[in-house]
């Protein structure tokens, strides 16, 4: 029954109490936006060129989701593994799935119950964007809500595992460390990103979910993005369920933990190879302009782009978040190699000659460039497969620029840090305070 | 042809604990409508008996089935026991009134039973408080509200009463008996000898993980050469009787 489930969870003063905290938490990042945002804003008032430069979903929305992340990944795995260990704590969980007799519906109805107590800091976090509005700003619906899709994706993600933590520990505390370690690990492979000397660590990338939280943050629906979150969570329940056995013991446990395991592997690979995305940000900005795009995707042979940048090269990172991501929205099966990642050389002792240079190729075709230009890109791309570069128009996208100051700047900040924070405090309150019996 | 009902049958289980044999070899059944008193010294292998019918302590040897059939996995359990830890504490964020409707929404609940036992067990007054604001014993009896609303074949229930005073053991123990009148088989450690004697149809005597003596009182008695003996005297005689006995064995020849 998911109400004893949810009554577990939203009656615990703890889970609101955490809510408040990851509220302030978000706040901060809103209002650190806004101040951003304004004093950027303030010098883009005299030109159209600086004021097309002035997005509110890469301003606004991502630095306050930058907050919710932090506030997710501290939180929602403790309220996940808090939803199962304080039942065994309690020694309640031998009766709590004997009574039940469905393991899967168990696992369900706390994940479901956990995610609703950890979602609870997207609910706070929404109210950002309707404040932002509120004070004059302009968001596009869409790429809002897909960007905050991913943060449910996420939610779902983080208490998927900390659910799984609390099923093979023995209490809470030991399912807390577990579930926090988890979770640490993926920052650990994202700390990697930048060093060349952690090169070693580049196929990790793949099981840490920042990168595909990272589409959803820039309005991008990737199938692969939520495919990726889909398996991992799946394959956390499937092995909190495996965690909350206690009728295997021994070697058939440890087989089941492996089998779980490769669950979580297969369902994770097969997730992020599911094609498709969409791009739906205001002016489809995040793509190729629509001819381009529409004739990139129809061209014969295989694409792929070898390209000779080490990790500490910035025009690496903007490469990747420019060019090839919006490449990748029309051609879905580009295939990207880093060459010095391969070699696992330190870039300081990288002395190739070719080094900066990347290496196009589609079919049998090949051509080398310095430029990280997108134009420039998916010109040689077009002349690899002999035809001219389609129409490169694109409708412009105007920008937003906003001067957040005054009564509203005060506004921001008093629902940012304390009607948001004190919402919460006071529905957990309410919610968790005694009551009497009645005769 | 109408079966035989049902029984529950622990045979030859022997199960080990952190290097330490907890159970060695316990053989023990309980029939439809019989009410069991596990007894015996702290480390007896009580709790570990309990929970090796559950299948929560993996076993060296021996086996757990239920009218002859093997017991697998946890939904297969579910279908005919009940289990009940001994600290076992109702999730105190809960109100009472969620847990009731969550125990009489379990697969099998009777639920014509729930108004009565509501009643009896003393939990209207407090439907809307949450579990954590109720004493021991008021927590103690939502969980045997739980158990015997259930209806499973078995009810494997772990000291069930010994948070209980004087008054409310009669009703508990009233309503053991009235669950077992219906059919069911209650396997229930007990700490108290005289919640055992007022209990049990029979009582299984376990020390150092052995079964000593299953039996109903008067054989105990017999067996103890204590005829009129109350089970508190039962109980350290055939202790007694065994350490020396024990003693001889280990004794170099």
């Amino acid at each position: 029954m998911l109400r004893r489930e949810l009554a577990l969870v939203l009656r615990a003063r703890v889970t609101w109490f955490q809510a408040a905290l990851a509220a302030l938490l978000v706040g901060h990042g809103f209002v650190l936006a806004v101040d951003l945002y304004a004093a950027g804003s303030r010098s883009a008032a005299a030109g159209t060129l600086m004021a097309r430069e002035f997005d509110p979903l890469l301003g606004i929305v991502r630095p306050t989701l930058g907050g919710l992340y932090l506030a997710l990944s501290l939180f929602g795995p403790l309220v996940g593994a808090r939803a199962i260990a304080i039942e065994k704590d309690r020694r309640t969980i031998h009766t709590l799935l004997l009574q039940s007799g469905s393991l899967p519906r168990v696992v369900a109805r706390k994940w479901i119950a956990a995610l609703a107590g950890a979602g609870l800091p997207i609910a706070g976090a929404a109210a950002l964007p309707l404040l932002w509005l509120s004070v004059g700003g302009h968001l596009k619906a869409s790429e809002t809500a897909v960007a905050f899709m991913g943060y449910v994706s996420y939610a779902g993600f983080v208490t998927a595992v900390g659910l799984a933590a609390g099923a093979f520990a023995n209490s809470f505390a030991q399912a807390a460390t577990a579930a926090l370690l988890a979770i640490a690990a993926t920052f650990a492979i994202d700390a990697a990103e930048g060093f060349s000397a952690l090169a070693w660590m580049g196929g990790a990338a793949a099981w840490s979910p920042t990168g595909y939280l990272h589409s959803f943050e820039e309005g991008t629906f990737s199938v692969s993005s939520v495919g990726w979150f889909t398996g991992a969570t799946g394959a956390a329940l499937v092995l909190a369920g495996i965690g909350c056995r206690f009728d295997l013991h021994g070697k058939r446990r440890v087989a089941a933990i492996a089998a779980g395991l490769v669950v979580l592997i297969g369902a994770c690979s097969l997730g992020r190879r599911l094609p498709g995305a969409w791009d739906v940000t205001e002016s489809r900005r995040h793509s190729l302009p629509p001819a381009a795009a529409r004739e990139i995707a129809k061209l014969p042979g295989r694409l792929q782009i070898d390209a000779e940048l080490d990790r500490e090269d910035s025009r690496r990172r903007q490469l990747e978040l420019d060019t090839l991501a919006k490449l990748r929205l029309a051609r879905p099966d580009l295939r990207v190699r880093w060459l010095p990642d391969e070699r696992r050389t330190p870039s300081a002792l990288d002395t190739s000659e070719g080094y900066g240079q990347l290496t196009i190729r589609l079919g049998d075709r090949s051509v080398r460039t310095s430029s990280t230009s997108r134009r420039e890109l998916t010109t040689l791309i077009f002349e690899l497969a002999g035809r001219p570069l389609p129409d490169w128009t694109q409708s412009e996208y105007p920008g937003y620029p906003l001067v957040v100051e005054g009564g509203r700047r005060t506004a921001v900040l008093a629902v940012s840090y304390f009607v948001i924070p004190a919402l919460f405090l006071l529905i957990g309150v309410a919610l968790t305070r005694p009551r009497r019996r009645t005769p | 042809m109408e079966s035989a009902p049902a029984t529950l049958d622990v045979s030859r289980v022997t199960a080990v604990r952190a290097r330490r044999r907890v159970l060695d070899g316990v053989s023990v059944s309980v029939a439809p409508g019989e009410i069991l008193a596990v007894i015996g010294p702290n480390g007896a292998g009580k709790t570990s008996l309990l929970e090796a019918a559950i299948g929560a302590l993996p076993l060296t040897s021996g086996e757990v089935r239920v009218g002859g059939h093997r017991l697998g996995g946890i939904r297969e359990r579910a279908r005919r026991l009940f289990y009940l830890a001994g600290e076992a504490e109702p999730p105190a964020e809960v109100p009472v009134s969620t847990l009731l409707a969550h125990a009489l929404a379990a697969p099998g609940a009777d639920q014509r039973l729930a108004a009565a036992l509501t009643e009896r067990l003393g939990l209207r007054s407090f439907r809307d408080v949450p579990a954590g604001a109720l004493s021991r014993g008021e927590r103690r009896r939502i969980l045997l509200f739980a158990a015997l609303v259930s209806a499973r074949p078995f009810l494997l229930l772990d000291e069930p009463t010994g948070v209980f005073d004087p008054m409310q053991l009669l009703d508990v123990i009233a309503l053991f008996r009235a669950c077992a009148a219906r059919g069911t088989g209650l396997m229930v450690i007990v700490h108290q000898m005289s919640d055992a004697e007022a209990l049990a149809s029979r009582i299984l005597l376990l020390d150092e993980g052995r079964a000593l003596a299953c039996d109903t009182l008067d054989g105990l008695r017999g067996l103890a050469g204590l005829p009129g003996g109350s089970l508190q005297q039962v109980f350290l005689a055939l202790l007694r009787a065994r350490q020396p006995a024990e003693n001889e064995a280990r004794a170099p020849s």
